[in-house]
């Protein structure tokens, strides 16, 4: 695992709110379906240390184009794939403030990011107060995770993870707005000497304007298990997150033009940590509901 | 509906080449220029000559070759010619200068010698303390010394640094703020206790000022330690 798993984390982060905005504990109905293009990225000059403080580090950058879909294959079983088809990773220049010289020369590569494939299950039938659903995500790595001239740059965490995952979800009138909140919790195991981790967070959402606008929080925190066998430092460039541990809050607006369509926008941010970024990441996106 | 979605999908692309260029950071790497005798003598056999090397070291602890001024403080028993040659005459102790004059600043770096039977270098180590300048734990003592014909840093057994970083690197550098000019020892793959390393061949007991731990990858320092002879 690589530097980039500190954003691949992020990105992780980001991916799970998705699911649960689309869906939560509800799966799609059976031959609908919601797809989103987003564009998500982080930049950071300060990362949390292993003791939890923060430090500075030189400037890295993702910036990953995605398209997540979910599809009803019935009412009660769903399938989803988050497809990240454009991620670049980047490390600035460091340059000397005395002479102007450039110290360390930065790097940047393009490339697949890695793929999540899910099937949630409604445990619960349409018309039930709250919805429970549970999933089971498969991440495929596709990215690169030995990228630029030092191998310091990733797409992707090189290693087959697979998540489960509880979502339970009730839908309520808060006055005369329409609102929501989710739980989840999750498992996620990792392969290639990674530790495994638990995962969990809720989300509440509130509509306006007619349900058109949606205001989303999210709380969501990752343990490590620190289960896994690489330790923190197996390669040189690598394993900065292995065992990294947030909590995150995240807000977002959503707004639905019509029935069909509608774009978002968001922001998450860890509150605090152990070997990860210190900097929100942000998040911009398309959807339409087919 | 399409035209609508074609168009805030070239939004959200658009933002995504915007805002993804490699850009600088900034180091504030200026140090104290010095000039520093890089040779060890202790002893010259009375009649025979010597050359004393200096190196100057401007604002960011690079090596320029400019010429100095050399001077003896008892030119009776030890000559020196404006090359840094030195010359035993006779019997006593000299101590030999080093001088560069640089608009408003002179910088020197001086060296004592005495005249005897044959010519030794000294055999005394540098030693120094290790310190952390970030939140990673890093500490522990060091010294550099010749040990037969190596020069070897040995790290003692206080020594203690964390596992979390990345390619952790360890230097020798004259400039404490960035490992740009440093001799790269190698990657840290020893994270307590006592361990040694082996230098090259062509590097020289007073070549630098400093040993300086510096995560390569992320370009963070993580701690450094001054010899302190």
């Amino acid at each position: 695992m690589k530097i980039q798993n500190i954003l691949t984390v992020f990105i992780i982060m980001s991916i799970l709110p998705m699911t649960v905005m689309a869906g939560g504990g509800w799966p799609q109905p059976k031959d609908k379906a919601y797809v989103k293009l987003s564009e998500w990225w982080t930049s950071s000059d300060q990362h949390y240390t292993d003791v939890g403080l923060i430090d500075p580090n030189v400037t890295l950058g993702i910036y990953t184009t995605s398209i997540y879909a979910e599809y009803g294959i019935t009412n009660r079983l769903t399938g989803t794939i988050y497809f990240p088809f454009f991620s670049r990773a980047l490390i600035n220049n460091t340059v000397s403030s005395t002479t102007g010289e450039v110290l360390n020369a930065g790097d940047a590569i393009n490339g697949l990011g890695d793929t999540d494939i899910s099937l949630k299950y409604g445990i619960t039938g349409s018309g039930s107060p709250i919805a429970i659903s549970a999933s089971v995500l498969f991440g495929i790595p596709l990215g690169n995770d030995l990228g630029g001239k030092d191998q310091n740059l990733q797409t992707g965490d090189g290693e087959f993870n697979q998540l489960i995952q509880l979502d339970a979800g009730s839908g309520f009138n808060l006055g005369s707005l329409s609102a929501y909140v989710n739980a989840h919790i999750a498992y996620n195991n990792r392969t290639s000497g990674f530790s495994d981790e638990l995962r969990y967070g809720v989300e509440a959402g509130v509509a306006t304007l007619d349900s058109k606008l949606w205001l989303i929080g999210r709380l969501n925190r990752v343990d490590s298990r620190k289960n896994g066998t690489l330790g923190n430092n197996s390669t040189g460039t690598s394993i900065f997150s292995n065992n990294a541990e947030f909590t995150s809050l995240g807000a977002e607006v959503s707004y639905k033009i019509n029935d069909k369509l509608g774009f978002s926008a968001g922001i998450t941010g860890a509150m605090n940590g152990r070997i990860i970024l210190a900097a929100p990441s942000y998040t911009v996106g398309v959807f339409v509901n087919i | 509906m399409i035209n609508k979605s074609s168009y805030f999908s070239f939004i959200v692309l658009t933002i995504s080449f915007l805002t993804s260029c490699i850009g600088d950071d900034f180091v504030f790497d200026e140090v104290e220029p010095m000039v520093v005798i890089t040779s060890n003598l202790q002893t010259l056999a009375l009649g025979t000559t010597f050359q004393i090397e200096a190196k100057y070291l401007d604002n960011v602890g690079a090596e320029q070759v400019l010429p100095k001024n050399w001077t003896s403080s008892a030119s009776d028993i030890i000559s020196v010619d404006q090359s840094g040659l030195i010359t035993a005459l006779n019997a006593g102790q000299s101590v030999i200068t080093a001088e560069l004059i640089l608009d408003d600043m002179i910088l020197e770096d001086q060296i004592t010698v005495t005249v005897a039977e044959e010519t030794t270098q000294s055999s005394n180590a540098r030693t120094g303390v290790i310190e952390s300048t970030s939140s990673y734990r890093l500490e522990g003592n060091f010294s550099l010394e010749k040990v037969g014909e190596n020069l070897v840093l040995d790290i003692d057994e206080t020594y203690q640094t964390t596992s979390a970083l990345p390619g952790l690197y360890i230097y020798l550098t004259n400039n404490r703020n960035s490992n740009s000019g440093a001799l790269e020892i190698g990657e840290v793959t020893v994270f307590s206790g006592a361990h040694s390393y082996t230098l090259p061949d062509d590097v020289g007991i007073n070549d630098y000022q400093y040993l300086l731990y510096y995560c390569k990858p992320f370009s963070v320092k993580v701690g450094d330690g001054q010899f302190e002879n």
